[in-house]
């Protein structure tokens, strides 16, 4: 099996290569893996054949280079980790070559002597099996795939980019904390419940007293701004296993709540006792947050500071 | 310049039935407007106060049995309409159902033909059922479009389109020329509820139904999934009750503390 790995950041060639290994093992086939990378400046990373890099971050500017790459190799599939401009890519050269792609893999089977690609749908509430045939692409979810080092310097190769159709004007870097909410103990997460942003205070002080750090919904960070987005959890956000998670005005959408589902005990905080997310959660306390919250603190404090 | 929006009725995830064994109950699945859908009708009724032209809303129905979809399918069409859309063209055909995001992209490319003078497709950035994110790329391929991805915030002026689109580190501002077809974010703009005398008007716009035959389909590119799991949940679901506040919140400690989750 010959493949071609799209990486836009060096720990991408090592998740790459272990999602190409899986899947030549499942088809009991050799593997010849190449990576295209597109990002500022090259990187290596050994047990690949051959790597090609395009010189700038930006991928509509470089859309020309992989089908100059595709001509060179004439491989049997074309991998990118899920991230947006992945989709995008390979989106792009599915119907350049015709060919079918599968979005966000997050496992390779092989079942009675055929090799699927499983991928979540429906906000996460089911799999999807498609079958690998030669000539699919896909993305594969970024962190399900444990990464391959391997020693060895392959050549780099320069692409040069052509102009394509889209005008690149102008690049905002977004804010970024230094918060990992995917390895909090615990998380407070804040949804459209909140009314400001200076309400969001009460789940702060939630969670610095549980040791935990503050998450939320995707409207909180995407549409409001309130929080930045390395905190937003859900599909297209963060994955969190906790051992306490604790949304709080958040209804439950598959989309929030399935990328919480490894966490230990889930406690949520809704005034609507219909909202989906009790059915989501361990124990739930149906009252105004505005009225919980301070007394759920005052007595937390109470009794853990004894 | 007229301009077609892509509307799925998606399997509404909020409705997900699935059978002890964790097999997915698809048929029992209702469907709804697909959420990112209404973002790009909202878009394209400002793109057209502002610009002049229609807007057509386009659909293929892909969940199936079609004939026993027709009432949902329907309604999720009028909502769009409600939402502002001028007129409706949708594809019914069982050879449609399950088929995929490049097959539907060949169906809509071959509506958007039909219809002529289309110079800018909207869409959403993922259907809310399938989030394959690849329908855009497939109709601007076959329409010999441009394509630009999760755009959160777009203008027009003089045949170009400049849009900022919403990756996961920064946003891009990219230019490109017309036609276009262009998937939006969420965040692009906040739809409001169509009011009682919109959705009753939406009942009077015209609504064509075509069969693949009718748009010349013959054959089509299908990627089905061979099978679907349900995604299994099990959770306590124990509501914690109280004649106060104070009595909710320690009677919570109480379980965390049972359950070992919070330091001491
Ligand atoms: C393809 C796709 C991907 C998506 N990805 C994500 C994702 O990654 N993450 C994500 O979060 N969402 C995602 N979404 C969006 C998701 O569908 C929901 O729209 C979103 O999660 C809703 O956020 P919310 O629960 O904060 O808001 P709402 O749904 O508006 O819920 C607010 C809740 O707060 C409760 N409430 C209101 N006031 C109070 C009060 N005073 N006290 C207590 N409770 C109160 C209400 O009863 C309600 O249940 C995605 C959607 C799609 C289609
Ligand atoms: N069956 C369909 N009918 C009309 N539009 C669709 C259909 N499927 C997908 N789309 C459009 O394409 C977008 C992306 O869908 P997907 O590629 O499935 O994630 C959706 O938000 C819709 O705007």
């Amino acid at each position: 099996m010959k493949a071609l790995a799209i990486g836009f950041k060096p720990s991408d060639l090592g998740e790459a290569l272990a999602v190409l290994n899986r899947l030549a093992e499942a088809l009991g086939e050799e593997l010849e893996a190449n990576a295209l990378i597109i990002s500022k400046e090259p990187f290596k990373h050994g047990g690949f054949h051959k790597i090609y890099h395009v010189k700038t971050a930006s991928l509509y500017n470089s859309i020309g280079s992989i089908y100059k790459v595709m001509d060179d190799l004439t491989v049997d599939t074309v991998v990118s980790p899920n991230i947006k401009d992945g989709v995008d890519l390979l989106g792009r050269v599915a119907t350049k070559i015709d060919g079918f792609m599968v979005t966000e893999v997050s496992s390779i089977e092989k079942i009675d002597g055929d090799v699927y690609l499983a991928r979540p749908i429906l906000g996460g509430r089911a799999t999807a099996y498609y079958r690998y045939t030669p000539g699919t692409l896909f993305t594969y979810t970024v962190g399900k795939f444990q990464p391959i080092d391997e020693a060895g310097e392959p050549d780099v190769i320069e692409v040069t980019t052509e102009p394509g159709s889209y005008t690149v004007v102008g690049v905002e870097e977004k804010k970024r904390g230094a918060v990992d909410i995917e390895s909090a103990e615990v998380v407070v997460g804040v949804g459209r419940g909140f009314r400001s942003k200076d309400d969001i205070k009460m789940a702060s002080e939630l969670a610095e007293l549980l040791g935990g750090e503050v998450g939320c919904s995707r409207p909180i960070a995407a549409d409001f701004g309130w929080l930045d987005e390395d905190r937003w959890i859900g599909i297209s956000g963060k994955k969190i296993r906790p051992k306490l998670y604790i949304p709080i005005g958040i209804s439950g959408a598959p989309q929030h709540i399935m990328a919480a589902n490894d966490s230990k005990v889930i406690v949520a905080v809704n005034k609507d006792k219909n909202a989906p997310i009790f059915n989501y959660s361990d124990y739930g306390v149906v009252a105004d947050l505005y009225q919980f919250l301070p007394v759920f603190i005052k007595v937390l404090r109470e009794r853990l500071v004894k | 310049m007229d301009i077609a929006v892509l509307v799925k009725a998606s399997l509404d995830v909020n409705l997900v039935r699935g059978d002890a064994e964790g097999r997915l109950l698809k048929e029992a699945i209702p469907l709804a407007i697909s959420e990112y859908d209404r973002n790009a009708v909202y878009e394209a009724v400002r793109l057209r106060d502002a610009l002049g032209g229609k807007v057509y809303i386009l659909s293929v129905l892909t969940w199936g049995p079609t004939q026993r979809r027709m009432r949902d399918f329907e309604n999720v069409v009028r909502e769009a309409l409600a939402l502002g859309g001028d007129e409706a063209h949708v594809v019914v055909d069982e050879a449609a159902v399950e088929a995929g995001p490049k097959a539907t992209a060949y169906i809509l490319s071959k509506l958007v033909d039909k219809l002529g003078g289309v110079g800018l497709v909207l869409c959403g950035e993922a259907s809310m059922d399938m989030m394959a994110s690849q329908v855009s790329n497939y109709l601007a391929s076959y329409l010999g479009y441009n394509s630009v991805t999760f755009v959160r915030e777009l203008s027009i002026e003089g045949g170009k389109v400049r849009c900022k689109r919403d990756l996961e580190n920064y946003i891009e501002m990219v230019e490109t020329e017309l036609p276009a077809v262009i998937s939006v974010t969420g965040e692009i703009n906040k739809p409001r509820l169509p009011t009682l005398l919109q959705i009753r008007r939406a009942f009077a716009k015209p609504l064509k139904t075509y069969s693949l035959s009718d748009i010349g389909v013959s054959e089509l590119p299908k990627q089905t999934p061979t099978k679907y799991e349900l995604v299994k949940v099990s959770r306590k679901n124990i509501i914690i009750e109280g004649a106060s506040m104070e009595e909710i919140a320690s009677k919570l400690v109480d379980k965390l503390i049972e359950e070992g989750v919070l330091r001491r």
